[in-house]
């Protein structure tokens, strides 16, 4: 019998630590996830059911002390030429369980991204912050506040409008930042975010990259209000809401680079996003396989298990053949970003595009594959025991989120084909 | 505009008063369900069956295509597939879950009830259920899962059917049903009947109720049948033609339910283009050519989802031109149209919500409903994989399985 480490990864680029860790994360799903996640649904509000498994995997476990230096009791991913494909692994683990967790512990490290990796390592805010997720064995939160009411994708759209329509504003105040601003939508905002990574702007209406600012905000910090978290059609691990910022002071060594350079490498966080968004989709579709792999043996057709039936095999065909293919190019964006000597750095227009292309890709297929593996299951591809309609529901979010498909794919054009005004 | 002129189809099919019943379902929508889901979403005992209540008790949807004499208002005649079609369009956009609700019934009142083929005794037997002012005509079909294999066998002795299934899976309703449509097989290999049967007769055993992706609605559960007993005329579809039949008017059901969600979706989009200013520069969402492009193939979507529902709804109020309604190539016709219309649907509601990304899913925009209950409506028809056998069998007389 086949299981989901049949499907192909390119075992000679990745990192010794790749199954170490992703079985490690493995046995976590299969003890604390996989037999509540019917339940997160409701749970959405209150994480009840939801918060312990958090605790196991980023506390416990430690997972959410990877990317900080190891003497400031990280594990140093970020300094390792192993990031991309270890991250890879660990958020395809998660979302084979739960792609809303996935996201959710992904996001930890979206803003820490900008301090801890190199090579634009900041020592002193890697140090400062390393306590609030080293020192706890409890899960501890970190959120990019990016989307502002008036614009969704506006603020990732960095080329075309380099910042301009961010109102959040940061006015230095002798050794401080002064931030006030409305964001919302961040993954682990919704009352759980312990460290905010604020998008701001210096200079308000200016497309100059030396305006644009991202500054780090501790959620306690007074000023700081969290709303209660929204209602999806999934991802209920996932918590978001509206965060007002209204003069919230910070230390002004809280700005994660200075002018030019924040502008710079948050383009690598939209590289990294975009290549852990196709990790979650691989991820939920290896489940879907297996659940799918359960329905398609158990129940029969004429007598025979249903995937003997020639073109239901030749549909089953074709999904294995997708999840295969986006396994392989998932790990093919892993690489990229474990190796900016031979591929460019990970906040080169080239990089961005390429890793949106790899998303959007991974998204429409993952939605082609769920919707076909829940219509062969006739009545019971709706009914949450199967998971497969949850994954359906959860990579849709999957599929719209970082500016959605159309700004993906204007990215994508405008690298390739030289476009100048899209 | 509303979307009866907007939305292209052959008009003149329609009768005034099956062009005034849907202005009405769509002030009933409006009240009902639209007006108060922000606050209640998608809550069953607070919004749903209280507009359920209204419409087939108040406004008598249950009764519509019950004949006058068992306590309908009789329209139950091949031409009621038009008054079917534009009633539940408006339904289901205020809720589609309901339409499908309705769907279901009709179809099983299609086969006691056509004029000039009433089952008289099933007809009287649920006289009571069907024409009633004050008790909901829940109705749960309990159809094959895959193409043509019965979930349900049937034994005839001393002139009672005995039916019997172990946690059969129902389209809809399993926990609530006042009465079951059984698609069972009756003998030998090709012998299928669709029985009617109470849903408080002995012997009937409803799971618990499942959660499931959409269709608020309905409250579905498995249901088995332990010899339940049903007299000799509740089998009010005898044989394979006549099964088809029902289905036939079930798929017309399920196709205009995706219009009608289609529609609430367009809406939805629409107020969103409108509205949405993009690139910081007062550039209108609609007015963008990306998403115009996009906003486009969903407006196609509805509109030739809609030609194709209201084309197959004349096939089956047409009989003497179209033939019969389970004649093969009429359920063929309705078999294709529903999983044409269904995946369609599917396609361009998931379409509108890239348009709109966070709000896309949110479900305080709604949009995420629809996008749900048409999915889980779409896997009332089975797998597409399994339907095609039948088309084969039709255009080629292909004799795959």
């Amino acid at each position: 019998m086949k299981t989901i480490d049949d499907f192909t990864r390119p075992l000679e680029n990745i990192s010794p630590m790749d199954d170490p860790l992703g079985l490690i994360v493995r046995d976590w799903a299969e003890k604390y996830v996989i037999p509540y996640r019917r339940r997160f649904d409701e749970d959405y509000k209150d994480h009840k059911l939801i918060e312990p498994a958090f605790n196991k995997l980023m506390g416990e476990l430690g997972m959410q002390r990877v990317l900080f230096p190891e003497d400031v009791g990280g594990w140093g991913f970020g300094r390792s030429d192993q990031l991309g494909t270890s991250m890879y692994r660990i958020m395809e683990e998660v979302a084979r369980a739960d792609s809303g967790m996935a996201v959710a512990y992904g996001v930890v490290y979206w803003p820490l991204l900008m301090i801890a990796v190199e090579p634009h390592v900041n020592y002193e805010l890697c140090k400062e912050f390393a306590p609030i997720f080293c020192d706890t064995e409890e899960a501890r939160f970190a959120a990019n506040a990016m989307t502002e009411p008036q614009g969704g994708a506006d603020i990732e759209n960095m080329d075309i409008l380099g910042g301009s329509t961010i109102q959040t504003t940061a006015v230095l105040d002798g050794d401080e930042w002064v931030i006030n601003g409305h964001k919302l939508w961040p993954t682990n905002s919704g009352g759980v975010c312990n460290l905010f990574g604020v998008v701001c702007t210096t200079n308000p209406g200016s497309r100059n990259p030396d305006d644009f600012a991202f500054i780090f905000v501790p959620a306690d910090t007074p000023g700081c209000t969290q709303g209660p978290p929204y209602q999806k059609a999934g991802m209920a691990a996932d918590k978001n809401g509206d965060i007002w910022f209204e003069n919230v002071r910070v230390p002004k060594s809280y700005r994660a680079h200075g002018p030019g350079l924040d502008a710079m490498y948050f383009k690598e966080m939209v590289t990294l996003g975009n290549m852990a968004s196709t990790a979650f989709v691989g991820g939920a579709l290896l489940n879907v396989w297996e659940r799918l792999y359960e329905f398609v043996s158990a129940e029969t057709y004429k007598g025979q298990p249903l995937k003997e039936h020639d073109a239901v095999a030749a549909v089953l065909a074709d999904i294995a053949r997708d999840i295969d293919v986006i396994r392989i190019v998932g790990y093919q964006s892993a690489r990229m970003v474990d190796r900016p000597d031979i591929y460019g750095v990970r906040w080169s227009d080239e990089q961005v595009a390429k890793a949106r292309l790899y998303k959007y890709w991974a998204s429409d297929l993952g939605m082609d594959v769920t919707g076909k593996a829940m219509n062969l299951m006739s009545a019971y591809g709706a009914d949450r025991d199967w998971d497969i309609e949850k994954h359906w529901r959860d990579l849709k979010i999957v599929q719209l989120w970082l500016g959605g498909k159309q700004l993906g794919q204007v990215e994508v054009a405008r690298w390739f084909w030289d476009l100048e005004t899209v | 505009m509303s979307e009866h002129d907007l939305f292209p189809f052959a008009r003149e099919w329609l009768s005034d008063m099956d062009v005034s019943l849907a202005g009405n379902l769509k002030k009933w929508a409006e009240s009902e369900l639209m007006e108060k889901r922000l606050e209640l979403k998608e809550d069953y005992s607070g919004l749903l069956e209280p507009a359920m209540r209204k419409l087939f008790l108040d406004i008598g949807l249950q009764r519509l295509l019950w004949p006058d004499k068992y306590g309908g208002d009789g329209h139950n005649s091949p031409g009621a597939a038009l008054t079917m079609t534009a009633a539940l369009e408006q339904v289901a956009r205020g809720d589609t879950s309901i339409a499908l609700l309705l769907s279901g019934m009709w179809a099983l009142q299609s086969c006691m009830a056509m004029e000039g083929k009433e089952n008289a005794e099933a007809c009287e037997a649920f006289a009571g259920l069907f024409g009633s002012k004050d008790e909901l005509a829940v109705t749960s079909l309990v159809l094959p899962l895959f193409r043509d294999e019965p979930q349900a066998h049937a034994k005839l002795a001393k002139g009672a059917w005995a039916v019997e299934a172990k946690d059969a899976r129902p389209i809809a309703c399993g926990a609530d049903a006042a009465v079951f449509g059984v698609y069972c097989s009756t003998g030998g290999a090709d012998e299928v009947g669709l029985i009617a049967l109470p849903g408080d007769a002995k012997g009937v055993k409803r799971g618990k109720p499942f959660l499931k992706t959409g269709l608020a609605a309905d409250r579905n559960a498995d249901v088995s049948f332990d010899k339940a007993k049903a007299p000799e005329g509740m089998c009010v579809a005898k044989g394979l033609e006549a099964c088809r039949a029902a289905l036939a008017w079930l798929y017309l059901g399920i196709s205009a339910s995706n219009v009608g969600a289609l529609f609430a979706s367009y809406e939805i989009l629409k107020e969103w283009g409108d509205n949405r200013v993009i690139k910081g520069k007062g550039q209108i969402f609609k007015n963008n050519p990306l998403t115009a492009s996009v906003m486009a193939e969903v407006a196609k979507e509805i509109s030739l989802d809609r030609m194709l529902t209201y084309n197959l709804a004349r096939v089956l109020a047409a009989p003497d031109v179209y033939g019969e309604a389970g004649e093969e190539s009429t359920y063929v016709t309705a078999c294709m149209v529903a999983h044409q219309v269904a995946q369609s649907a599917e396609k361009a509601i998931g379409n509108a919500m890239e348009m709109m990304a966070s709000a896309g899913y949110a479900t305080e925009w709604n949009l995420e409903r629809y996008w749900r209950d048409t999915k889980t409506m779409q896997l009332c028809l089975g797998p597409y994989e399994l339907a095609k056998m039948d088309y084969a069998h039709y255009f080629y007389q292909s004799q795959a399985r």
